[in-house]
């Protein structure tokens, strides 16, 4: 639940989202759900030129399962409590496969 | 006649064709004749007798909205339309007769009506205009209110509604309203006054000779009217037939009522409006659906239209919706004041209209008239689009949406599981990012030990809040919110207690049917492992052998054993019980002393964790300055200080002291006026020690007193103090410790022993760092970046004697004059920043770079 609870911090933030197919959109984020799908709002395709297609849209969802990767805006992210996180989610991991 | 509180003061009642126009029974004198004149009883049922006038607040519950939708059977009481078709052809003829009665102003008109009265018989399938023009979407010839934009306007057959501008709203409708209309309008009620059987035939008798005296030729119509025993078409011109499809198409709520009135109003062509408003609602009323409503609404007109003519406004700017009005269409104004569709559409047809009618289009160009009709083509298109979307408003109550909104949250409670099965700590590991960040950005909670960890009650908090003080203040509304949030309570309570069954498994299946949630998705592999298997595949390193240490991959191992303590500790304090208020309280004493004890064991463990008591091998680095090395160990360190004690805390000042130049930052950022800069990876692990330990010393050293700053200068002088003067964290290192004296000293802190020691350590420190004092300047002076030497000198020079001044002054003269004489080529701030720097040291001995220059 690690990421899931990571994303759900960077609701509202613009992130950048690069699918599996290299699309790159950037948008604001506006759900995530435990299978990190992802709502994007106000999005913009990096490469208008070369997806054209995409112009025209104003918002997407996005199935998880096609994100390769996110790109955070670094100010919203606490790098600490990240790391805590990772932690926790460690220990809740090595304590589960007992 | 004042009939229908129509103040006929107003009017000429001179005027042709006035007196006949409020005549309801006018159309019988006709009927005399052929002996088939109706009695006035056979068209009353008497039911209107038994209804209270004014109990007509609940009309809409009872007739409106529900009316389409209603199915069940209806009884005949209600059947006014039945009574009202009796008169129609009545009406039909009171019709005919009136427009027959406008002889002048009338000129072009009995060619034009002829055609109209021709069709009678096939009135049913397209009356008078309207038959021109092609239906979209009725099926049966019927008004669609697009006719009129589909085929040139004929000009003949319209009455020109300036003829209407002056004439006197008529009243010719209403003739069965006695009968059929038990709540009039109070305005209408008061001028009303209901005619006996013979008044009226007596009444019809002096209309009949007026009329005859009137008219040239009454006959003709009243010939033709008899013949057309079906709808008789009322020379109604398009305006009025855009006025009711556009009446219909707006007030989908009152459908039913104005049905009926379109239909009483238009007498024998109820038929066709009903198929004219098909289209705008599937749920039309049948022709003959409860027409109490309409008649009470056919009451109003007679009070209301006087008012809406003086409204000069309309006058000037509306001619077609007067023309309507003088037309024997109550519809509108009987509801103008109460619907707010009507006042839509008032404000509509108030907009500025070049053309305000048809027959003066035929004085336009052609461009024009197409420019008319295609804009008026729009707008009949746009009305039909608001009626089409406006047709399911108000299908679902507020509370109906509060209910399936409560639904929607029960499920999601459901779907996404019960973190209150769990308890604080454990929903904290599974969502902790989330949890502490929230916290933290939104500080939402005063304390950790509340937390809104599950989705409902965060959304719940979240619209909660949103209405905030107003749920207080306004209970009725609000209710809905609160039963929400108690109906999500109490489904969050029910989950909690129900089993946490994690699979179904249905008798006779072959196999479960596991479930799962966000909280605890679906297992797709289960390994079961035993403990000793687990134990037995664990790599043999790690924390059993924590005696081999030094090399990097153990020293990162001995930082995560520290966090997992620092976290421990750090979920120990959020449960911390409120300390025991009084000592009766010894429930709470013994909570307090248990959680006391608890938080020695991991301060013990995270003291153990520190290795702080270790002493290496010989020539091996301690195990904590090793770990200091690390940018995870560096960052640990405020954290770890926040839980240690005070003598915990100066022993690892001791420890690093101690140790400074062992200190990898310190060690491996060796610089000198030779030496440039350090590598990129250096300077970050630079900064990060003198962003997160050295202020952590930094605070830890202010709470010492003089006797133990003397002492820790004393460590110093134990080490190389070169090597710790050249680098930048060991400089600023000596530069607190001295610094610190110093205010103690200001502070007039310490006593007079302990100032001697200080005095003798500061002596010897000085002989120690002054032979490398030129060589811990970072890089040749161009550089610069070196403020904190300046600031070590500076601490140097205050407490130094003025021999020691001397030698200082001896030390750095050479870069104090280079950095002036350098400054002079520098940019003014730049050069300013220079100078401020070498002028820390300056002032500190009692002079000032202004004396070089």
């Amino acid at each position: 639940m690690l990421f899931f609870s990571f994303f759900k911090t960077l609701i509202d933030h613009e992130v950048t989202v690069e699918l599996k197919n290299d699309i790159q959109i950037r948008g604001v984020l506006k759900s995530v759900d435990q299978y990190l799908n992802i709502k994007l709002d106000n999005i913009q395709v990096l490469e208008e030129i070369k997806y054209p297609h995409m112009s025209a849209v104003k918002n997407v969802f996005i199935r998880g399962s096609v994100v390769r990767y996110v790109h955070l805006p670094a100010n919203a992210v606490d790098v600490p409590l990240l790391e805590d996180a990772t932690r926790r989610e460690a220990a809740n991991q090595a304590g589960k496969g007992k | 006649m004042s009939f229908f509180g129509f103040d006929s003061s107003r009017h000429n009642p001179a005027a042709t064709g006035f007196s006949q126009a409020h005549n309801p029974f006018a159309g019988l004198s006709n009927r005399e004749d052929e002996g088939d004149a109706l009695e006035f009883e056979e068209t009353y049922d008497g039911l209107g007798d038994h209804l209270e006038e004014t109990g007509d607040a609940f009309n809409d519950d009872t007739f409106g909205d529900t009316a389409g939708l209603d199915t069940g059977p209806v009884g005949k009481d209600f059947d006014f339309f039945n009574t009202t078709a009796k008169v129609a052809d009545a009406i039909e003829e009171e019709h005919v007769r009136f427009t027959r009665q406008q002889p002048a102003a009338r000129a072009p008109q009995p060619a034009a009506q002829a055609p109209a009265y021709a069709a009678p018989q096939q009135a049913a399938a397209g009356p008078s205009s309207y038959g021109y023009y092609p239906q979209p979407i009725a099926y049966k010839p019927a008004r669609t209110g697009y006719e009129k934009y589909s085929a040139e306007p004929v000009a003949e057959l319209q009455v020109d509604a300036a003829l209407w501008g002056v004439a006197p709203k008529k009243q010719p409708r209403p003739q069965t309203v006695p009968a059929a209309s038990p709540a009039p309008a109070p305005a209408a009620a008061q001028s009303r006054k209901v005619l006996s059987l013979e008044e009226v035939e007596a009444q019809m008798r002096a209309q009949a000779k007026k009329a005859t005296q009137a008219t040239p030729s009454p006959a003709p119509p009243a010939a033709a009217i008899p013949a057309s025993s079906q709808a008789q078409v009322p020379p109604m011109h398009y305006d009025q037939a855009y006025q009711f499809q556009q009446h219909a198409q707006l007030q989908p709520p009152s459908q039913a009522d104005h049905a009926q009135t379109d239909q009483v109003a238009t007498h024998g062509h109820g038929h066709h409006v009903t198929i004219l408003q098909r289209p705008g609602s599937k749920q039309a009323p049948s022709p003959q659906p409860p027409t109490q409503p309409a008649a009470h609404l056919r009451q109003q007109p007679s009070a209301q239209p006087t008012q809406i003519l003086q409204n000069p406004n309309r006058l000037s700017g509306d001619t077609a919706r007067l023309g309507m009005r003088q037309h024997p269409t109550p519809t509108m104004p009987a509801s103008y004041p109460a619907h707010p569709a009507h006042r839509q559409q008032g404000s509509l047809s108030r907009q500025p209209q070049i053309i305000t009618h048809p027959s003066q289009l035929a004085q336009l160009s052609e461009e024009e008239k197409a420019a008319y009709l295609e804009q008026e083509a729009k707008r009949a298109k746009r009305n039909h689009k608001i009626f089409l979307m406006s047709r399911d408003n108000g299908i679902m109550t507020p509370q109906d949406k509060s209910f399936v909104t409560r639904i929607q949250l029960q499920q999601l409670v459901a779907a996404t599981g019960n973190p209150n099965d769990h308890g604080t700590d454990e929903s904290l590991t599974e969502d902790f990012y989330y949890q502490v960040h929230s916290q933290i950005q939104g500080s939402q909670r005063q304390h950790p030990n509340q937390p809104l960890n599950n989705f409902a009650q965060t959304y719940l908090f979240q619209t909660g809040s949103r209405q905030g003080g107003m749920r207080r203040h306004h209970r009725g509304p609000e209710n809905h919110m609160q039963r929400m949030e108690q109906q999500v309570q109490r489904a969050v309570e029910a989950a909690k207690n129900k089993p946490k069954n994690k699979q179904l498994v249905i008798e006779g299946s072959l196999g479960k049917i596991s479930f799962s949630n966000a909280k605890t998705p679906k297992p797709l592999l289960n390994i079961k492992r035993t403990e000793n298997t687990t134990e037995a595949n664990r790599p043999a390193s790690a924390h059993r052998h924590i005696a081999h240490d030094g090399d990097r991959k153990s020293d990162l191992r001995s930082i995560e054993r520290i966090y997992t303590t620092l976290m421990q500790m750090e979920d120990n304090d959020r449960n911390m019980p409120p300390p025991p208020a009084n000592d009766a309280d010894t429930e709470a004493i013994q909570k307090f002393v248990t959680w006391n004890s608890e938080a020695q064991i991991l301060n013990n463990k995270l003291w153990d964790c520190l290795r702080i008591h270790d002493h290496p091998d010989n020539g091996r680095v301690h195990p904590f300055i090793a770990l200091l090395s690390y940018t995870k160990g560096m960052k640990a360190m405020q954290r770890i200080s926040r839980h240690l004690t005070h003598e915990q805390r100066t022993t690892i000042l001791t420890l690093i002291l101690v140790n400074l130049d062992n200190l990898e930052v310190v060690r491996n950022a060796q610089v000198t006026p030779e030496v440039m800069q350090l590598n990129a990876a250096m300077r970050e692990n630079v900064e990060l020690f003198s962003v997160s330990v050295m202020s952590t010393l930094f605070t830890i050293l202010n709470e010492l007193d003089v006797d133990l700053v003397a002492g820790m200068l004393g460590l110093v002088c134990t080490r190389n103090v070169d090597v710790i003067s050249k680098s930048r964290i060991g400089a600023s290192m000596l530069t607190m410790i001295l610094s610190r004296a110093e205010i103690i000293k200001h502070g007039g802190g310490g006593n007079e022993q302990a100032w001697r020691s200080w005095d003798a350590t500061h002596t010897q420190f000085f002989d120690l760092i002054e032979p490398s004092l030129p060589h811990t300047f970072p890089g040749p002076v161009t550089t610069g970046d070196d403020i904190y030497v300046w600031q070590l000198l500076a601490a140097l020079g205050i407490g130094a004697s003025p021999d020691q001044q001397q030698r200082l002054v001896l030390a750095v003269k050479d870069r104090v004059m280079d950095t002036v004489a350098l400054s002079n080529t520098l940019p003014q701030d730049l050069a300013a920043q220079r100078l401020q720097n070498v002028n820390l040291f300056m002032r500190s001995i009692g002079l000032d770079v202004e004396l070089l220059q």
